[in-house]
Parts: structure tokens; sequence; C-alpha cells
């Protein structure tokens, strides 16, 4: 698929899941697309160049508002380790992570431990298999 | 200057066919619903330089006006209007849509056989009223954020009640 084309449907995507989030419509599976096609231009343009920066910290920013913290947090690391990735970029991706958490400890102050033990219990399941069998 | 935004699609060939239907048709909605008809005269504010052009578009069905929220009739219309004048003006064409959270909401370029240099172009509208105020604060608003990806950074503000766009580089701001 061309760039040109993935451009195209990612500000397709991404108008959609907006219009969906002002009426305050579940906007959630509008996101995972809009990363997926983000994910897609990531890999087509390397972190070197602007608009492969720009598809990198979509694909995370999109990802957590569609409520995917394991994936967020998946491509971070990824692209974190890509050897052209610049600091700046580096700095801004562990920065939307960090705003998310910030966020979300905000807005359940008195939950906020909970929500944490609870990603990081997803987070040990998921990596770990069925009683940790694939750790 | 004329603009037609029947024509928006070709001079962005990378803006969606439905998104450019959608924006164009709420533009004329913004326009017809201030008592205005195609083709209208609008004042240019190019980077603070004043002119008079003519803005035309294809009429869009007011009995259509229930099926659209108020505020995306104002801001999409205004995107149609900007990025027409952005092409008209400087030749711009769209890469992209950017997400919030980025320096804009546009990424466009301008590309000639020597360089490609790339704007963030930041857009917003005005339905009734001047749009002095809007302008200052969405250039203030850009010229806070430091962004390495692009080379420019520019805001459009459309006003509907007295047509009038203005287009201004957020150098203007730092100068």
């Amino acid at each position: 698929m061309s760039t040109d084309l993935l451009n195209t449907l990612v500000t397709s995507a991404i108008w959609r899941a907006e219009q969906l989030d002002e009426q305050s419509i579940s906007s959630a599976l509008a996101w995972a697309e809009v990363s997926s096609l983000e994910e897609k231009l990531a890999k087509a343009i390397p972190g070197s160049q602007p608009e492969g920066r720009i598809a990198r910290r979509g694909a995370v920013r999109a990802a957590l508002k569609a409520g995917d913290i394991e994936r967020a947090r998946a491509l971070v690391e990824r692209y974190v380790a890509e050897k052209d990735a610049t600091r700046a970029l580096k700095t801004a991706l562990r920065q939307l992570l960090d705003d998310d958490a910030r966020s979300l400890a905000e807005r359940f102050r008195h939950a906020a431990n909970a929500v944490q033990d609870a990603r990081e219990l997803a987070r040990w399941l998921q990596e770990g298999g069925a009683f940790g069998l694939a750790a | 200057m004329e603009i037609d935004l029947a024509d928006l699609r070709k001079m962005h060939p990378r803006l969606p066919e439905d998104l450019a239907l959608v924006m164009t048709g709420r533009a004329a909605l913004s326009l017809q619903k201030n008592g205005h008809g195609s083709p209208v005269a609008i004042r240019l504010d190019l980077e603070q330089a004043a002119s008079e052009g003519k803005l035309a578009w294809p009429t869009s069905d007011p009995v259509q006006m229930d099926q659209h929220d108020n505020k995306r009739l104002t801001e999409d219309g205004a995107e149609a209007v900007t990025l027409a004048l952005a092409h008209r003006a400087y030749g711009w064409r769209i890469v992209r849509r950017m997400q919030q959270g980025e320096s804009a909401d546009w990424l466009l370029e301008e590309a000639n056989e020597e360089v490609c240099s790339r704007i963030a172009l930041e857009v917003s509208g005005v339905a009734r009223g001047s749009i002095a105020s809007r302008l200052a604060e969405k250039l203030e608003q850009v010229s806070r954020v430091e962004d390495e990806d692009v080379d420019q950074q520019w805001v459009g503000v459309v006003g509907f009640e007295e047509p009038v766009a203005a287009l201004q580089s957020s150098k203007a701001v730092q100068t």
C-alpha cells in the first residue's frame, strides 16, 4: 500500500474518530483503526523522517485513546529501540505513556493504585500466559 | 483571487473524497446560514496583507442543516475555506490530518523541484462576529509549540458572518 493511500486513509480515520468523540459516542474501535493505520505508516517511513515520527507518535496516541495500554506500551518499546529513533522522539513517546498514567490517576483519584495494579496484572498475564507458563 | 470550493479535491489529491464533500457542504451551509449566496466577496488576510477575493461553492440544500452539529458546521467549513486558500495562495497540498496533541490539525507540503517544506496548519472558524481575537488566540497557541518535524507553523481562521479568511505564520507572533 502506498504512503499516499495510507495518508488518505489515516486522515479519514482520524476525522471519523474525532466526530464520534465530539458526539460522546464510543470511539475506541475508531481509534484502534487509526492506531493500526499509523503503525502501517510508521513501517513505511523511517523514524529519521518527520512523517515517520508523526506516525510513530500517532500510533501510540491512538492506541491510548482506544484504551489499549498494552499495545501502546509495546509500540513505545519497539519505536524506542529503533536505531534511528531521535532523542526527542523517544522522550515524546515515553511522555505519552506518562501523561496517560497521570490522567488516569487524576480521573480515578481514589482507585488510582487499583487501576495501576490491574494494568500491571494484565501485563503480567499477557507476557506470562496462563498460570505464568510462558514466562 | 478566486476560490472555488468545488475544486478542493483537485487542489488536495490526498484529501479523502467523502471528507472533501462533507467539508465543502458544511462551508456552504455556514455561508448560506449567514445569508450569503455563491459567489460572495471575501476579505483575504494573507500575512496581514488584506485583499478582496471571490469565494464560490456548490450550493447545499438547507434542509440538510439538521444533519449537522453547529460547531462542526463552522469548524469543518473553515477547514474547507482555509485549505482552498492555502493552495490558491501558496500552492500547498495536504499530506495528512494530524491527531489532537500534535502541533496542528493538518500537515501540508510545499513541494517544488528543489525543496519540500512541511507546514503545520491549525484551523478555526467563527460563525458570527470578528475573527481578530480567535486569530490572536490560535497564533499564541501555535507559537507555544516547538515542533521539530515541521518547517513552518501557520494558523487559518475563517469568519462566516462577514466572509473573511486569514492565513498567518506563527512567526508573526515571534517577531
